[in-house]
């Protein structure tokens, strides 16, 4: 199994309510070239012509909802036209594209992490400022090799009928067994996993940073017997769904489409949630050149961001969207004020050092 | 050789070209990457042999497959007996209903199995609500759940080449073993199992190498809390980009593989069975 990434979990809820999207030329071309065999089926095909920007997100549907948020708006300004194709930017697929020469995206929907590791390893354009209005998003927002596209979290979810008359508000309560018996779930991949769990062990959150990992460690490993790890979205909801478990450690997405289906039996809390931001990114190479940063700096526009976060749940990179959103909106948006208030801030810069390392001794201490 | 031998060889170029270009080279590549990538050397092969999590990871795979193999055989060998014993017309049946889950994708049969296995599964609700158990079985999000998702992987496999085995086997033998007066698990004993030894070797060892690669299975059916081999290297590729340690460690896999079909190979039983041979 590849690693799922939100952006690849954000697509599967598209797809859960919109028609499914259709695989093109495109698309196509992007699996060969993440087998490397683009160098084969180069010749004669040209793909990226001019006057158009390539953008890789994770597949499906949110080719459609990509399209409607990020798309749509920019072809109606420019008249340039804004090609989707959902092959996944993997850290590894961007890496193996750029050193196979074989580059066909302008850019990628990964993670702030993503653009810090790949840019460090030279295999991406520095972000262009000049193009790009830095004031359109956050102060974490614009770094180097990667600008925020959108808002996700990490929450503290459960189901109402398990865990009896005073439910779960803390992680500190995940880790009571003795007052909510019953499985937990966590993510397998490391990003937002051992935050909750020295929170839960008293650690203060600005002193979270760098990770105190044996600490950690000492304070998950009584719990795992309990544990059921997940590493896609739809599998985390799954778990809630058949009963598996009675919380769990989960995408902000998918506990609100628990809710959704079940309101009386799911619910969760922004109390304590882990804050990430997702970004773009633009391969080295890439074959629009500066024109994909007209589209970046278009993409960041609130009113896009808002149709994203109606269609999809991801919370908009622009603090002006916030003036414009609606209740009903910021109830599920993870960078409202009003849910970032006792919030944990994930450290691009502690994973960029660490996450490959951290990642490694994770997997080895879940596993049995 | 003859002239039609030639010509019975030349066919087979374009396969050998095929195979070169996109099999062959393709290793090869992933084997140079393993000693150039990040820098040329053998520090990849020193940080693999040097750590403990990869130690534990190769112990899990060499521990699920050979549970997977002696399970799957067994398994595979009551099947296989049975269907040499079949009236042709219900044998049919049968081997459809073997062959059925080649067609199911290795994905489906992994959800599949969660579904039955789950706490709240078929098999859990079927347990407890008929009293035997009080609490729930654990059966799948850990190993036992990999193992059973692995045997049934492989079930159809092992099955069928048994069954080749099985039903090649000369059934006079059997009839001069019960006239000299031996009872049916004599027979059984002495005669079905030591003829049939080829095709157990061969399902054996094909089911222990195929098991060492497994990937989604115990992904999925393992949670996180079984890591074999394949996720080790597949979350080096595309997470932490550590490319080096990924080749590094497929072309240790491939490595041990070769050795472990070479050994194999100078067991009596498998040279027989490769040779076309009977016992």
């Amino acid at each position: 199994m590849t690693k799922e990434t939100f952006a690849a979990d954000a697509v599967k809820i598209a797809m859960e309510r919109f028609q499914s999207g259709q695989i093109d030329r495109r698309t196509l071309l992007t699996a060969l070239g993440a087998l490397g065999l683009v160098a084969v089926a180069r010749p004669g095909v040209s793909y990226a012509q001019a006057k158009e920007v390539v953008l890789c997100n994770w597949g499906g549907a949110a080719v459609e909802a990509f399209q409607k948020a990020y798309g749509e708006p920019f072809t109606k300004k420019s008249g340039i036209k804004v090609a989707i194709d959902g092959a996944g930017p993997t850290t590894g697929a961007v890496r193996a594209m750029v050193e196979s020469k074989a580059v066909i995206w302008d850019t990628t929907d990964g993670g702030m992490v993503d653009g810090v590791v790949l840019g460090k390893g030279g295999f991406l354009e520095p972000i262009d400022y000049t193009m790009v209005d830095k004031s359109k998003v956050g102060p974490t927002g614009a770094a180097e090799f990667g600008v925020a596209n959108y808002a996700f979290a990490n929450v503290l979810a459960y189901d109402v009928s398990k865990v009896g008359a005073t439910p779960p508000t803390s992680w500190a309560d995940f880790f009571d067994t003795e007052k909510y018996p019953g499985k937990r779930t966590m993510c397998k991949w490391i990003q937002g996993q051992l935050e909750p769990v020295l929170i839960a062990d008293g650690v203060k959150r600005e002193d979270l940073y760098p990770l105190d990992v044996d600490r950690a460690f000492k304070k998950l490993e009584p719990l795992l017997p309990q544990l059921i790890f997940w590493e896609g979205g739809a599998q985390s909801q799954q778990l809630f769904r058949d009963g598996e478990v009675v919380m769990g450690n989960i995408w902000h997405t998918r506990a609100n489409l628990l809710k959704k289906e079940a309101p009386e039996r799911f619910t969760w809390t922004w109390n304590e949630n882990v804050l990430f931001w997702s970004a773009w990114s633009v391969p080295k190479g890439n074959p629009a050149g500066k024109l994909v940063f007209e589209f970046i700096n278009s993409s960041l526009d609130p009113e896009g961001q808002i149709t994203l976060l109606r269609l999809m749940g991801n919370g908009p990179s622009n603090p002006a969207a916030q003036a414009v959103m609606t209740a009903e909106d910021k109830a599920v948006d993870p960078a409202s004020p009003e849910n970032t208030k006792n919030n944990i801030a994930i450290s691009t810069d502690y994973y960029a050092d660490n996450e490959a390392e951290l990642q490694n001794k994770f997997l080895d201490f879940i596993a049995t | 050789m003859r002239p039609f031998d030639r010509w019975a060889v030349g066919l087979t170029v374009p396969a050998v070209l095929l195979t070169t270009l996109f099999y062959v080279l393709p290793i090869a590549q992933v084997l140079v990457l393993s000693v150039t990538e990040p820098a040329p050397g053998l520090a990849n092969y020193e940080q693999l042999l040097g750590s403990r999590a990869v130690a534990r990871v190769v112990m899990t795979t060499l521990e699920v497959s050979l549970w997977t193999t002696a399970l799957t055989i067994a398994a595979s060998y009551v099947v296989a007996y049975a269907l040499v014993q079949m009236r042709p017309s219900v044998r049919r049946v049968a081997l459809f209903m073997v062959l059925v889950p080649f067609w199911i994708s290795v994905l489906v049969r992994a959800f599949s199995w969660i579904t039955i296995l789950r706490r709240e599964g078929l098999v859990n609700l079927a347990v407890t609500g008929l009293g035997i158990v009080d609490e729930p079985l654990q059966l799948v999000h850990n190993r036992t759940g990999v193992i059973i998702g692995m045997v049934h992987y492989m079930m159809p496999f092992a099955v069928l080449l048994i069954y080749a085995n099985l039903a090649g086997i000369d059934r006079r033998i059997m009839q001069a073993g019960r006239s000299l007066g031996a009872r049916p698990m004599t027979v059984f004993w002495k005669l079905w199992v030591p003829l049939s030894a080829p095709g157990i070797a061969v399902a054996t060892l094909f089911v222990f190498i195929f098991s060492l690669g497994f990937l989604i299975t115990p992904t999925l059916l393992g949670a996180g809390r079984t890591v074999m081999v394949a996720e080790y290297i597949s979350v080096q590729i595309t997470n932490t980009l550590r490319w080096g340690v990924a080749t590094g460690l497929s072309t240790m896999l491939l490595v041990a593989v070769g050795f472990v079909v070479f050994i194999a190979m100078r067991q009596p039983a498998l040279r027989a069975a490769f040779s076309g041979r009977q016992g």
